[in-house]
């Protein structure tokens, strides 16, 4: 045999190279369209980058309930008893190891651990830890996967959460959601392909656009905000003083207009516009059809909870994003803001707690009873934890935690997921990881693989080079799999 | 024939392969680079440190080394011998290539290639764009009729080797159309198209093409490309992304097109404006191209992580925008397709890092990121003046005063009167001998205790107790300390360090550290060494002095500092133990307040003056602090002496000896000429500070005097120092001039040199993009190995070399492209050549481009008469901004009517019209916008206020104009929407539209009311308003055929 001259590539999956050209077949390359399309092209060809998935997927869609501002892991799953016992004593260098700390509290004189007030017990078969203040996601203990050991390089909010969403920390790469509507389409014409939800009251740190945005990709892959007023979708509505009727008249003139130029001149650009528009008619009702939960039963509205009829609260959001789901959009994203916790952390991790308890663990609920959960990937997490030391002046009762990079907490649910399970290990002080760390690479790999993506094949051709969600790296973590 | 054309993708090189089997020559560059490049490059290129196999591709004589063992990748003219070939073809997974897991193949047909690339001798060639620049090119002869300037000899060359033949000429309206959005980006009126129907001159093209280029809007349509490439944005993006004042930039860039300012200069004054030689306002105005970036507003970050973000980006936009390389990759390996090392990388960085600039900008404050240039203008600039011709003479005056015989006299007098020690101006004297709960007495204001918290304890101090600080609590003196930078003021403390850190904050003023940009005054220990500052906005506008020596830990010292209200680092002063230090002047350029912190809001926060800690920094962690006192004017050497002997309490004045310390004491305080001429002095100061605190100040370039230290960062992280590196340009292109300074300049000259290749190649060629829709090089911003080769190389390198001889004359470029056969065809080519070119790659008929974001909008304000021709000024709000993401009130003025470049844009919320209509978001340079269709985009333009009220007010117009004629008004409306008129079924079809909507007005006839409601320029209701708004409705849908919106 001949001396190799390159060893080649890791195999990611760990199957052989074979079987993995089995499964994959030829042709499934995420070949970058826009990059190559002429405008003629660009202007009547808007299908997905891939003809299908590269392997079969156990979730068709994904609903992620991003809790903006770093929900404090130690206060909510990571039960650390140790930090209860050694609350007040100083945070041992041995633990910090020199670690870097956010410029908030880099230069505090001393670094005091701070035990959790809250109660912890476990639930369920599985044993899942929780605290006091989640009481409904407890009851739901055995249907969640935990990941306790996630982990960034990013220590604060906007490059963290952009790092969360989009695989880097600068600004201008496309976010999840985008590349899987670049990469998988949708198959609902009449909705976007991938929704964004923020709270129509926004506390802690702000929301910006880009954290739903695609990036370098097409403009068409931006997640559409839904707003929660009037209009929905940018411009949905007729003005004022023009009817259904009206508008259904001008769009079937234009219609008419265009098929008789396309009769005097084929033109793919013309067809596409009379399509297009068609579309956008379709939308106007599709999109207010999606928002009206009058049909909900009162069971249903009564598990989401309180603020469930109010628009933009987290409740109706979850609930908005179970009417999104059920028709078929891939990827909804739901924003809860306010786990920021630098001061009063106790009292934060309460109120938000309680504000995203019930909804979170209703939205499970009603997918499962609608038969959805097996194949809607639910995620819930945040771009960071917070750290084991008190932030600010600790009192008896009262205590601040600042940004902690090194381990937190996410937990996912239905589609492919291995429920009642527990992956990865902290330290007992919750600083560093001691085994299955996953970082955020590897969290979007895994994600791709369950909607039946590998993630390195699904790229972009920009500025020469293939991008693609990951960067360079990431795993799939098998063992959160089902 | 050859391929002329870079294979994008796995059918099209199929396609084009299929149809050469037999090909004679191969070209390196064409056929072979492209290939390498995108399959092999990744581990068998130039980035050879960080790949697995030492074997590499990029070079000739790397790729036929001996690899040992007789193995060899390419033995030139033997496939047999060389191990590629064996590579390529194998099919034995192991040993593949590429292999199966890189998700990269190989065809057969570039096996092929390959083979026949090695059988020829594998012949390497320089990659095409670092070629120089040829001196000359000529075009190709021709007696074709269709050619009608040099453009067209290379593009008809191209027809033949392709087989098609050129699209017919666009009709004059379709072509008078395409010329005024693309030179203006403005539809045009309907006198212009009578005027150029009309003009039988034989120059009519000419000299519409000349009249565009005249025109204001021209300067605005070049100027709105320009701030995609610049990333321009009136907010400073990041989470945070507050609004900016960058406009005065953008009207540089108006002007700059206005006065048709050469290319090259246009590019040096951005890049170097700052280091040209009497560099003027405007000339340092320009560089706030550099300065374009996202600043990030986020306490906690670390400020090097982002300061080295801001560097990056610099780079990235001079790779994209003007080399048309892309730099990123080298920021962590070297580049893996390009010949661009990591260490090459940093070297060109670091001509952007030399300024003083922080990662960080301030929540606490409105000071812009330094360094800033203040817009001043002749009025201020005449009141400055005088303020400081004042300044001068008083000072003149003042040392004349204190050397003149009647203050020697009034001395004398004075020392006859045996005076007495008074310690004037003394405004706080903390002793910290008593704890009171947590009040400390401060008998300079025996009412107003300052106060501590429980943890910072009493401890046996220099006299009596001192305070022990824990570094995490303050001690507060509450309103006292409160001084412009005018104002002088002294201060003098016992401290007693625990250790050497960093930093530690004795005592301060302001609104904190990195969140403030350190706004105020502070006194710190850094490694020990008193350091004082006053500080606008750290570290660019601030001076600061410091200690060469420190002071000993474990042990008291006695420390004063003094400033003289000069604004100079010269007018502060330290004394150690009653001696003045030598001092360091850190830095010496304070323009601007001190003391104007507060919430974005305008909140105060942080009012009074703090000892031994300050907000999110380093305090005086287990330092000690004793008899701390302030004074609101410079102290005298003498009360200096006396402070550090603890004689502070002594009234008792030595006049035994007539000693010079004695001499300066009785000037300081007691000759009441200095004294009055002193206050005078800092009146005049106040009033020179006053009028330089109302300008506005906008972030831009400004050299450091040394340049910073360069490193090579490992892995791209920014606190990962690898090898110095010094300013440099990649080797791969021309060599940096020796007769150039190493600075920004130097790389300006470098980059305008005319014989650069790139340069000039990358901007035509971004013009040709801006004219046709696709660049010569369809990858504007990328010349390198992974972007794609020209489509004409010899058209693209003449333009170069004839825009270069042209002085670099962006008008004269674009009148050549507009003037040529090529512009002129229409965009319905002939059936058989665009089969045969179905990406149209020898530019064999126009492109059909959808209109830019900003013309849409702009050419409904344009038709219906709304639109606001003003140029320049600040960004506007039109209607859109009520519906971004971040909702703002719209203008109620001229503002909702401007052309659309001036749309408030910002990062985190931009204008949604815009953004639906493939705008970039801006977050980085960006030279192509791709085209999409959505479904968004409809409901924009059918639905959105700007369009329905320019709708409106159109109908309004023409019903009265036309006298309710709807022929009349269809056929007027139709033609400025599109430039033509109707044909007889298409206006028929419009007809019968405008009959519905009014059928279903007069059913309901509210709705028309309402329906004329939409927008805020009033109505002058037409008699019958139903008529008026069916003709609005009708206009609208006009505004959505596909001639309003694309090019034709």
């Amino acid at each position: 045999m001949k001396k190799p001259l390159c060893t080649g590539f890791e195999n990611p999956l760990g199957m052989s190279r074979r079987s993995f050209l089995n499964q994959v077949g030829m042709g499934l390359g995420g070949l970058a369209l826009g990059s190559m399309m002429n405008p003629l092209q660009a202007l009547t060809n808007n299908g997905p980058a891939l003809s299908g998935t590269h392997f079969p997927a156990k979730a068709k869609r994904v609903i992620y309930l991003f809790q903006s501002g770093g929900p404090s892991q130690m206060d909510l799953f990571d039960y650390k008893p140790r930090l209860n016992t050694e609350h007040g004593q100083e945070l041992p260098d041995s633990i910090r190891k020199g670690q870097r700390l956010t410029g908030m509290s880099t230069s505090q004189a001393s670094f005091p651990l701070a035990g959790s007030p809250f109660e912890f017990k476990q639930h369920g078969e599985s044993g899942a830890w929780f605290s006091e203040t989640l009481p409904h996601m407890a009851s739901i203990a055995d249907k969640l996967c935990f990941v306790k050991s996630m982990y960034t390089e990013a220590i604060n909010h906007g490059p963290a959460v952009t790092m969360m969403l989009s695989g880097s920390q600068i600004p201008g790469r496309p976010t999840a959601g985008s590349w899987l509507s670049y990469g998988l389409g949708s198959s609902n014409k009449n909705l976007p392909s991938y929704v964004v939800l923020t709270p129509k009251v926004a506390k802690g740190q702000p929301l910006t656009s880009r954290y739903w945005g695609s990036g370098f990709l097409p403009g068409r892959h931006d997640g559409v905000s839904f707003r929660a007023d009037k209009d929905a979708v940018l411009y949905l509505n007729n003005p004022e003083g023009v009817s259904r009727s009206s508008r259904s008249k001008t769009i079937n003139h234009l219609k008419e207009f265009h098929e008789y130029q396309v009769s005097q001149q084929s033109d793919p650009v013309l067809e596409a516009q009379i399509e297009q528009y068609e579309m956008a008619f379709r939308m106007q009702a599709s999109v207010p059809e999606v928002s009206d939960i009058s049909g909900e039963s009162k069971a249903t509205l009564e598990l989401y909870g309180e603020g469930v009829t109010e628009p933009g609260t987290y409740a109706a959001n979850c609930l908005l994003a179970r009417r999104l789901a059920e028709r078929d959009v891939p990827f909804v994203q739901v924003f809860h803001t306010g786990w920021d916790a630098h001061g009063n952390c106790p009292e934060k991790v309460r109120t938000n707690s309680k504000k995203t308890d019930q909804a979170s663990t209703a939205l499970i609920k009603d997918l499962e009873s609608r038969g959805m959960l097996d194949d809607t990937l639910v995620i819930w997490g945040g771009e960071f934890g917070r750290t084991n030391y008190c932030q600010g002046k600790m009192t008896k009762t009262n205590f601040g935690r600042d940004h902690h990079p090194r381990c937190f907490t996410t937990w996912m649910a239905g589609g492919g997921i291995k429920p009642g399970y527990t992956h990865g290990v902290t330290d007992e002080y919750c600083y560093n990881l001691d085994q299955g760390g996953v970082h955020v690479h590897d969290f979007h790999a895994t994600m791709m693989h369950l909607l039946g993506i590998d993630h390195e094949r699904l790229t972009y051709k920009y500025q020469g080079r293939h991008f693609r969600l990951t960067d360079v790296h990431g795993h799939v973590v098998k063992e959160v799999l089902a | 024939m050859l391929p002329k054309n870079k294979p994008t993708s796995i059918a099209f090189i199929f396609i084009a392969l299929s149809s050469f089997h037999a090909a004679e020559e191969i070209s390196f560059n064409q056929d072979i680079k492209p290939i390498l490049s995108d399959r092999c490059f990744k581990c068998h290129g130039p980035d050879a440190k960080n790949q697995e196999s030492e074997f590499r591709l990029d070079t000739h004589e790397q790729a036929t080394a001996d690899l040992g063992d007789q193995f060899f990748g390419i033995v030139p003219g033997n496939i047999e011998e060389s191990d590629l070939h064996w590579r390529i073809w194998e099919d034995v997974e192991e040993d593949m290539m590429p292999p199966l897991d890189s998700n990269l193949s190989l065809s057969d047909d570039e096996k092929k290639l390959l083979d026949q690339w090695i059988a020829e001798g594998a012949p390497y060639d320089e990659h095409w764009s670092i070629k120089a620049l040829p001196k000359t090119v000529d075009a190709p002869t021709s007696e074709s009729k269709w050619v009608r300037n040099d453009i067209d000899r290379f593009i008809e060359q191209g027809f033949a080797a392709r087989e098609v033949i050129p699209a017919e000429e666009s009709s004059r309206e379709k072509w008078l159309r395409r010329a005024s959005f693309d030179l203006t980006g403005l539809p045009p009126s309907l006198e212009d198209i009578e005027n150029f129907l009309a003009d039988k001159s034989e120059r009519e093209y000419e000299t519409v093409v000349d009249r565009l280029l005249a025109s204001d809007a021209y300067a605005e349509r070049m100027t709105s490309e320009w701030l995609d490439v610049a990333r321009y944005s009136d907010s400073n993006g990041y989470q945070r992304d507050a609004e900016r004042r960058v406009w005065p930039w953008r009207d540089w860039v108006i002007r700059a097109f206005q006065e048709g300012m050469p290319y090259d200069e246009f590019v040096t004054t951005q890049l170097a404006g700052d280091l040209l030689p009497d560099a003027t306002q405007d000339d340092v105005l320009a560089t706030a191209f550099n300065r374009l970036h996202g600043h990030l507003m986020e306490g906690g970050i670390v400020l090097e992580e982002y300061r080295v973000e801001y560097v990056a980006d610099r780079t990235q936009t001079f790779g994209s925008a003007f080399l048309g390389l892309t730099t990123e990759c080298a920021r962590c390996h070297d580049h893996k397709y390009d010949p661009i090392s990591t260490s090459e990388y940093y070297s060109l960085s670091s001509f952007f890092a030399n300024i003083d600039e922080s990662g960080l900008i301030a929540f606490f404050s409105d000071a812009v990121p330094t360094p800033a240039l203040t817009l001043s203008n002749e009025n201020a600039d005449k009141e400055m003046a005088k303020a400081q011709k004042r300044i001068d003479s008083l000072s003149a005056e003042l040392a004349a005063t204190n050397t003149s015989p009647g203050a020697k006299t009034a001395f004398d007098k004075w020392l006859e009167s045996k005076p007495n020690l008074d310690w004037p101006g003394r405004v706080a004297w903390i002793s910290f001998d008593e704890l009171d709960g947590r009040n400390i007495a401060n008998a300079a204001a025996p009412d107003v205790p300052a106060k501590t918290t429980d943890l910072n304890v009493l401890v046996p101090g220099v006299t009596g107790k001192a305070l022990q600080f824990t570094g995490d609590d303050k001690l507060e003196v509450f309103d006292t300390g409160h001084f412009p930078r005018e104002h002088p003021f002294s201060a003098s403390v016992w401290v007693r360090p625990n250790q050497h850190a960093p930093r530690e904050s004795i005592f301060s003023r302001g609104g904190g550290a990195d969140d403030a940009a350190s706004m105020g005054y502070e006194f710190m220990l850094m490694d020990g060494k008193p350091t004082a500052s006053l500080i606008h906005f750290w570290p660019g506008n601030a001076a600061r002095v410091q200690a060469k020596e420190a002071v000993p830990t474990g042990q008291w010292s006695h420390l004063i500092m003094t400033y003289d209200g000069s604004s100079k680092a010269s007018g502060l002063k330290i004394l150690l133990n009653g001696k003045p230090m030598e001092l360091e002047i850190v830095k010496d350029h304070l323009t601007k307040e001190v003391d104007n912190w507060h919430t974005p809001n305008g909140g105060l926060v942080r009012q009074h003056l703090v000892l031994g800690e300050r907000y999110r920094d380093r305090g005086f962690v287990k330092g000690q602090i004793d008899e701390f006192q302030m004074f609101d004017r410079e102290i005298s050497d003498l009360e200096a002496r006396l402070l550090y002997k603890m004689e502070s309490e002594s009234q008792i004045l030595d006049t035994s000896n007539k000693t010079e310390e004695l001499y300066s004491h009785f000037l300081a305080t007691s000759y009441l000429p200095a004294m009055s001429l002193r206050s005078e002095l800092q009146a005049a100061r106040s009033d020179w500070n006053n009028v330089m605190d109302s300008l506005e100040d906008i972030s831009v370039m400004r050299e450091l005097e040394e340049p910073k230290p360069a490193y090579v960062l490992t892995r791209g992280a920014y606190d990962a120092h690898g090898e110095a590196v010094t300013a440099n340009t990649p080797e791969a292109l021309p060599p940096f001039p020796e007769d150039q300074p190493r600075n920004r300049l130097g790389l300006a000259r470098w980059l305008t040199d005319p014989d650069h290749p790139l340069t000039a190649r990358v901007t035509v060629n971004r013009y040709w993009q801006m004219i046709f829709g696709d660049g010569l090089v369809r990858t504007p911003e990328d010349f390198g190995s992974q972007g794609s080769n020209p489509t004409h190389p010899e058209l693209l390198d003449w333009l170069a070399r004839d825009f270069i001889e042209n002085n670099w004359d962006l008008r004269h470029l674009l009148r050549q492209i507009t003037l040529s056969a090529t512009y002129r065809q229409s965009t319905f080519g002939d059936k058989s050549s665009i089969a045969k070119d179905p990406e149209n790659r020898t530019f064999c008929r126009s492109n059909p481009n959808r209109l830019a974001a900003e013309m849409i909008r702009d050419n409904a304000l344009a038709v219906s008469g709304l639109l606001v021709d003003k140029i320049g000024g600040p960004p506007v709000k039109p209607y859109e901004v009520a519906v971004s993401f971040k909702p703002m009130k719209p203008d109620d003025d001229d503002g909702l009517y401007r052309r659309s470049l001036y749309t408030l844009w910002k990062r985190n919320a931009p204008a949604p019209m815009m953004v639906a209509f493939d705008a970039p978001k801006r977050d980085v340079c960006n030279l192509r916008r791709e085209p999409t269709t959505s479904p968004l985009q409809p409901l924009v333009i059918l639905n959105g206020p700007q369009f329905v009220e320019a709708a409106r007010v159109l109908g309004e117009k023409l019903l009265a104009k036309h006298q309710g004629d709807r022929t009349a008004v269809i056929e007027e409306a139709f033609t400025l929407l599109t430039s033509r008129q109707p044909d007889q079924m298409e206006a028929k079809i419009l007809g019968d539209l405008y009959q519905a909507q009014r059928a279903e007005f007069d059913a309901n006839p509210a709705e028309a009311n309402a329906l004329l409601e939409v927008g805020t320029s009033p109505v002058s209701l037409y008699e019958n308003p139903r008529e008026h708004a069916a003709a609005t409705i009708v206009i609208n849908a006009m505004m959505n055929i596909n001639e309003s919106l694309i090019k034709r």
